[in-house]
């Protein structure tokens, strides 16, 4: 298959899966918990995720896809699909039109093509190594900034993975929240991702975050021109520690957050 | 002699601007991005340009002063009589700066004429004029020119329009009131922009490499007559333009588009097509407009699903591809072309996918 032919089934698959998640949005739900208050899923995460393991099935039934509410399914290849079919499960529950669906095609253990879309807000970001990132129709470049001129994002784990440094990432939070022009927790690591490469925040980081959240736009920031780095920290839960921001931006961040975040 | 400083040494700028400012009246600076063409033009110090007249080539050798890497020509901006602007319109507006410190007039060659506004705002300079270069101008010339010249270049014979308030620079230019120029921009916007682009992506279709090539195969050229037509039926209901005015024009546009000495490459007209796909532009505005006056815009459909088709790996907006074959036709109209789904185009255009989306692709294999 190829990277062309990849890149159009995850845009394919991604904005399906969006449409389907729009016409359940302010539809009342019933959400169930999982690992914590705060990780929930609802029966319109198993829909879309449905819906987009039955695109990628049928156009490339060569590859396994690594899910966020079924596991690995298909084949157990090296190279393979990553979905998050909702990334922001709370802000959709609660109307908050910040969620979307993030889909990426990994190889040799990096993101190589991705797609996240946005359906209440039509963003629709998708790249591939070699070709770029984009933006609807638009090729994404993003400026170069300092921290202090930056919006920044930090992505907290579902549950505290690591308890004994759960009050370190609060009181980082606070202390680039006043070194910068603020930083938001915004409920979608995907999101925050796609938006360092838009060029709309500064940078973003995250501890101890689901891979299926953040392989698309890792690969996305990188395109656009941020700096990022990431760790597995869990490779059975596949947790990522990751920092993606503009360069000189990142270069700030990566002090702050030295012993807190992993990532090489 | 008069001085003059184009910023731009691509098709209008180095191909028809010599035309209306001839190099015995005016002396010739250009500022010019592309290195390798501003070296070229420093050690060579002149270019050729040749206009089509009458199935012949007419010859103008045309001596220049100098051509600046931008940013060069800022210490010297108070010494010319003139500025033109030639540089296409996603780049214009960086001039602002450069412009705002010249106080001489300062005419715009960019093809649209909402800039002239924009940029007399951004540069605080109330001296900056819309000009209409009425002219096919390729940005390259057949081989046995270049083996000649290596910078010779292929233009019309045109028709300059330029707003009367920038009369004091002269030239073999038509002055005129605004009226005339709103006129003439009507026609060259909706006669010839959209039917020159609709040439230009159906004739790339067929493969083809210059414009007057992809007019010589029958369907490219009455997909292209007929969206003339749904364009001159448009501006005589909506803009009450005289019918003679109109179908001269028209006629004068398809003898243009199929002139086989310009040699006009199809890349350069086809050349982004988001730009033209814009909702106030010449593929979806003209379609919207035609629809406004009651005209079904049958063929400048043809010309939009064409520009979809438009796939060049080459081009900036390559990624239209990928979008085009990811994306079921609502959805690609919803979040790519922005139509909204409750407006007419959007449903017509939906209709017509599958039926046009074939009829091109027919063209695509032959």
């Amino acid at each position: 298959m190829t990277q062309n032919a990849t890149l159009e089934i995850a845009i394919n698959a991604a904005v399906t899966a969006g449409n389907a998640l729009l016409q359940h949005y302010g539809t009342g739900l019933h959400p169930q918990q999982k690992e914590s208050l705060r990780d929930l899923v609802t029966e319109v995460d198993t829909l879309s995720e449905q819906e987009i393991i039955n695109i990628i099935r049928e156009k490339d039934p060569i590859h396994g896809i690594l899910t966020e509410e079924q596991g690995f399914i298909g084949p157990k290849t090296d190279d393979y699909w990553v979905v998050d079919a909702l990334d922001g499960t709370i802000n959709f529950i609660h109307e908050i039109p910040l969620f979307c669906v993030s889909i990426a095609f990994i190889q040799n253990k990096k993101p190589i093509v991705g797609a996240i879309y946005n359906p209440l807000s039509e963003e629709l970001y998708y790249g591939a190594t070699g070709i770029g990132c984009f933006k609807n129709q638009i090729s994404l470049k993003r400026n170069d900034c300092p921290l202090s001129q930056s919006l920044l994002a930090q992505a907290f784990s579902g549950k505290a993975y690591d308890p004994q440094n759960r009050l370190k990432e609060f009181e980082t939070f606070g202390r680039l929240n006043d070194l910068s022009q603020g930083c938001l927790r915004t409920g979608s690591a995907a999101m925050n991702l796609a938006y360092v490469a838009d060029g709309k925040l500064g940078g973003c980081f995250g501890k101890a975050n689901k891979f299926w959240d953040i392989a698309a736009g890792l690969l996305f920031a990188e395109l656009a021109g941020a700096t990022i780095s990431y760790t597995l920290v869990d490779t059975e839960k596949h947790l990522i520690d990751y920092i993606a921001a503009a360069p000189t931006c990142y270069q700030e961040l990566k002090v702050h957050l030295d012993g807190l975040i992993r990532s090489q | 002699m008069k001085k003059l400083l184009i910023y731009g040494a691509g098709a209008i700028g180095r191909g028809y601007v010599p035309w209306v400012f001839p190099p015995d009246q005016y002396e010739l600076t250009y500022v010019e991005s592309n290195p390798t063409l501003r070296d070229q033009l420093n050690t060579q110090k002149y270019f050729t340009t040749y206009c089509t007249k009458n199935d012949q080539y007419h010859t103008l050798k045309v001596p220049i002063a100098k051509c600046f890497s931008p940013g060069e020509e800022l210490p010297s901006l108070s010494t010319y009589d003139g500025i033109i602007t030639a540089v296409g319109p996603r780049h214009v507006q960086a001039l602002a700066p450069n412009l705002a410190k010249a106080t001489c007039p300062i005419v715009l060659f960019e093809n649209d004429e909402t800039l002239t506004e924009i940029l007399q705002k951004l540069s605080k300079n109330p001296h900056i004029y819309f000009g209409i270069p009425d002219v096919i101008t390729s940005n390259t010339a057949p081989q046995k020119l270049l083996d000649k010249d290596p910078l010779s270049i292929v233009t019309e014979n045109g028709t300059c329009f330029i707003d009367d308030r920038a009369k004091s620079l002269g030239g073999n230019n038509h002055y005129v009131d605004k009226k005339e120029l709103t006129k003439q921009w009507l026609a060259k916007l909706y006669i010839h922009n959209t039917p020159h682009c609709i040439a230009a992506y159906c004739g790339s279709l067929c493969h083809k490499t210059y414009l007057h090539e992809g007019m010589q195969i029958p369907q490219v050229y009455d997909i292209v007559k007929k969206a003339m037509l749904e364009m001159s039926q448009m501006l005589k209901i909506r803009y009450h333009i005289d019918t003679d005015f109109i179908d001269w024009y028209s006629e004068k546009e398809l003898s243009r588009f199929a002139n086989v000495l310009l040699y006009d490459p199809i890349s350069r007209v086809a050349r982004e097509p988001f730009r033209k796909l814009e909702p106030d532009n010449r593929l979806i505005g003209a379609a919207q407009l035609a629809l406004a006056s009651g005209v079904i815009p049958h063929n400048i459909m043809k010309g939009i699903f064409a520009a979809f088709l438009y796939n060049k790996t080459n081009d900036p907006d390559f990624n239209i591809t990928y979008l085009v074959n990811a994306l079921t036709p609502e959805n690609f109209l919803k979040l790519i072309i922005k139509l909204n789904p409750h407006e007419a185009l959007f449903k017509l255009l939906v209709e017509a996918w599958g039926p046009d989306m074939t009829e091109l692709k027919r063209m695509q294999i032959k």
